[in-house]
């Protein structure tokens, strides 16, 4: 709650230190302010509180996920340097506030208690998401990148907000404890409960609301052209905090309103996740561009992660946090190394984002050769790597799940983790093998850091994953 | 006396969301939209949700319809100037999709109020509050309850200006 707090005035802050004209102060000064908010998060621990007349809740479940979000928040702020250093961007201090806003408006949704600060916070992210999808103005895709991510967030914030309409209509409470008890209580005889069907019309609606921001399969049509649009920053933003967030607030509400009706929900979202799976990998292996395959690759994830919510066993928590976390640095570091070397090597006067831009990184540039490839490995699931421990315990957790139902998703989550290697092997093979030339890269001081935290994290958490996992 | 309100508001804001829907021209859909609202306004108010129709003729027809038309108004208009006119012109695209939608929800809808029973499930959930003026409800509830979200709705219009601010500006 501090955080939330924190950030909201450190967002104002960082718009007067714009006044400034050393770019570097602002970045420093605004990581700052994300550490802070991170130190506010983290001294809440072992501390339930509710705040505000029942408005939030922390626990440790959404300090956790509060402080995977604003762990990449200040890893995304880190390697935001290039963009608005040039004559065009000159508003560098207008990004890091809405940055600001958009990660309390995603603390906000992981620590709701209240159907009211669910939506005000995921309307401030996606409102906040859709100037910095648009912020490269100049640039025809970015603007339609944005509108079309303005136009479908919008219905999709609507239908969630029917949803939500509906959901209190059934149950007579915006409060999820509440909606819990309710449910709870007229779950026997659920074909005699009147609400029944309105509930159940309402779960769907919210669903449908929650599963466009984490971009599941029949809602992901804006995820590769929103993606592939953006500024690769704020591509690495959306597909890290904004998926956490949401992934989260579904986690949330599914585990404290809804788990008595699991039969509702469960179905629906078995297929979906199935969907996902599909969809997201299949597609991810034609594609020519990295940053559109790793949008795809980010639906893919968010199909993983609707494994965990799904199992429901009580490792759920660590599960789904882990896997949070391990994908979380794998894609910033992925996105950075992407960033760098486009930028770099433009072409038609664009940075080139396709795979063939990567050819021959290794030659001169080991380091990020190194760091795209532990990453790519991470994402691949492959041993030794965060990655792999966060998909073995989403596996195990499915596994240990008794319907029947559940086998038949591990075998397509099997299935498709290893059409994943695949494609997630195009880059290294492009770094290590393929002839190309790229000039040394000189990096400043602050990406080396970042890069370095990242991937040291990522091997880290793949040799003793029990350090963090404990924890969760 | 009352169902013959509610029919005539409810059959104003059909009839004319469905002429925004239908007309080509940007200036009509944008006057159409006042009936619109108008008309849910009404509903609203026969509801007795006295402040939000209040609220609804204030916000939405007294200030972003007026928007709108201004919009329509100062937006560059081309195409149409030669034969004297200069309506905006627009065209209904995938009529079969949208129709298919449309069809989709409105079943949906329509099967989940059918089957729901809602006022008996409201007897069972909702105390029954004797009808009176909203006002001084809402703001109790706004100032004591509802503060937090109240308050935070300052930062997502915070981050709205900010946005709208900066991607109007012109590039140096």
């Amino acid at each position: 709650m501090n955080a939330i707090i924190a950030l909201s005035l450190s967002g104002i802050a960082s718009l007067f230190l714009g006044f400034s004209t050393n770019r570097k102060n602002l970045l420093i000064t605004t990581l700052l302010f994300v550490l802070v908010a991170l130190g506010l998060n983290l001294a809440d621990w072992n501390h339930e509180y509710f705040w505000f007349n029942n408005m939030l809740k922390t626990d440790n479940l959404s300090i956790n996920f509060s402080s995977v979000i604003l762990l990449s928040t200040a890893l995304v702020v880190a390697i935001s340097r290039s963009f608005g250093d040039d004559e065009e961007h000159t508003h560098p201090a207008e990004y890091y506030a809405i940055m600001l806003f958009a990660a309390a408006g995603a603390l906000m949704m992981v620590t709701y208690e209240n159907m009211i600060m669910l939506f005000v916070g995921l309307e401030i992210l996606s409102v906040s998401m859709y100037i910095l999808t648009g912020s490269d103005k100049r640039n025809l895709r970015s603007n339609e990148a944005a509108l079309k991510y303005f136009l479908m967030g919008a219905f999709a914030t609507g239908i969630l907000l029917f949803g939500v309409a509906l959901v209190y209509g059934a149950t007579g409470s915006f409060n999820i404890h509440g909606i819990g008890e309710v449910v709870s209580r007229t779950k026997k005889g659920m074909e005699l409960f009147e609400g029944g069907v309105i509930l159940y019309a309402g779960i769907i609606l919210i669903f449908i609301g929650l599963l466009f921001k984490v971009s599941a399969a029949p809602f992901h049509f804006w995820t590769p052209d929103v993606y592939e649009g953006a500024p690769t920053i704020f591509t690495t933003f959306m597909s890290t905090v904004v998926k956490t967030a949401g992934v989260a607030a579904m986690y949330r509400l599914l585990s404290i309103s809804f788990p008595a009706v699991y039969g509702l929900w469960g179905n629906p979202l078995v297929w979906i996740t199935c969907l996902t799976l599909i969809v997201g990998n299949i597609t991810a292996v034609y594609q020519q561009s990295f940053k559109r395959m790793l949008a795809y690759s980010s639906i893919s994830h968010a199909g993983y992660l609707l494994i965990t919510i799904l199992a429901k066993t009580p490792n759920t928590n660590g599960s789904i946090l882990f896997y949070s976390l391990a994908y979380s640095i794998a894609t910033i570091s992925a996105f950075a190394v992407l960033m760098i070397v486009s930028e770099n090597k433009p072409k038609d006067g664009k940075p080139d984002e396709s795979f063939e831009a990567l050819n021959g990184l290794s030659v001169n540039n080991p380091f990020l050769a190194f760091v795209l490839t532990v990453s790519m490995l991470s994402l691949a699931g492959i041993p030794l790597t965060a990655g792999f421990f966060g998909k073995f315990f989403i596996f195990t957790d499915a596994f240990s799940n008794v319907s029947p139902l559940f086998k038949n998703i591990l075998v397509v989550a099997i299935l498709m983790s290893a059409v994943g290697v695949y494609y997630y092997f195009k880059p290294i093979i492009a770094v290590y093998m393929k002839k190309g030339e790229i000039a040394e890269i000189q990096l400043p001081l602050i990406y080396k850091i970042t890069l370095i935290i990242t991937t040291a994290l990522t091997i880290i958490l793949g040799i003793a994953p029990d350090l963090v996992k404990n924890m969760f | 006396m009352i169902q013959l309100v509610f029919i005539a508001f409810a059959l104003l804001s059909v009839v004319s969301a469905l002429v925004v829907l239908l007309t080509n021209n940007v200036l009509y859909a944008a006057f159409s939209l006042l009936v619109t609202f108008l008309g849910m306004a009404g509903l609203y108010v026969i509801v007795g949700a006295d402040f939000l129709g209040v609220a609804q003729i204030l916000v939405y027809i007294g200030g972003i319809l007026v928007l709108l038309i201004f919009g329509v108004m100062l937006t560059n208009q081309k195409g149409t100037k030669s034969q004297g006119r200069n309506d905006i012109l627009t065209e209904n695209t995938n009529r079969v999709i949208g129709l298919v939608v449309a069809a989709g929800m409105f079943g949906l809808l329509y099967f989940v109020f059918s089957k729901g029973h809602f006022a008996e499930v409201q007897a069972s959930l909702f105390t029954d509050t004797p009808l009176k003026a909203t006002t001084q409800t809402i703001g109790l509830q706004l100032m004591t309850d509802f503060v937090l979200p109240f308050e935070v709705s300052g930062v997502l219009l915070m981050a709205a200006l900010l946005g709208a601010a900066y991607l109007s500006t012109k590039q140096k």
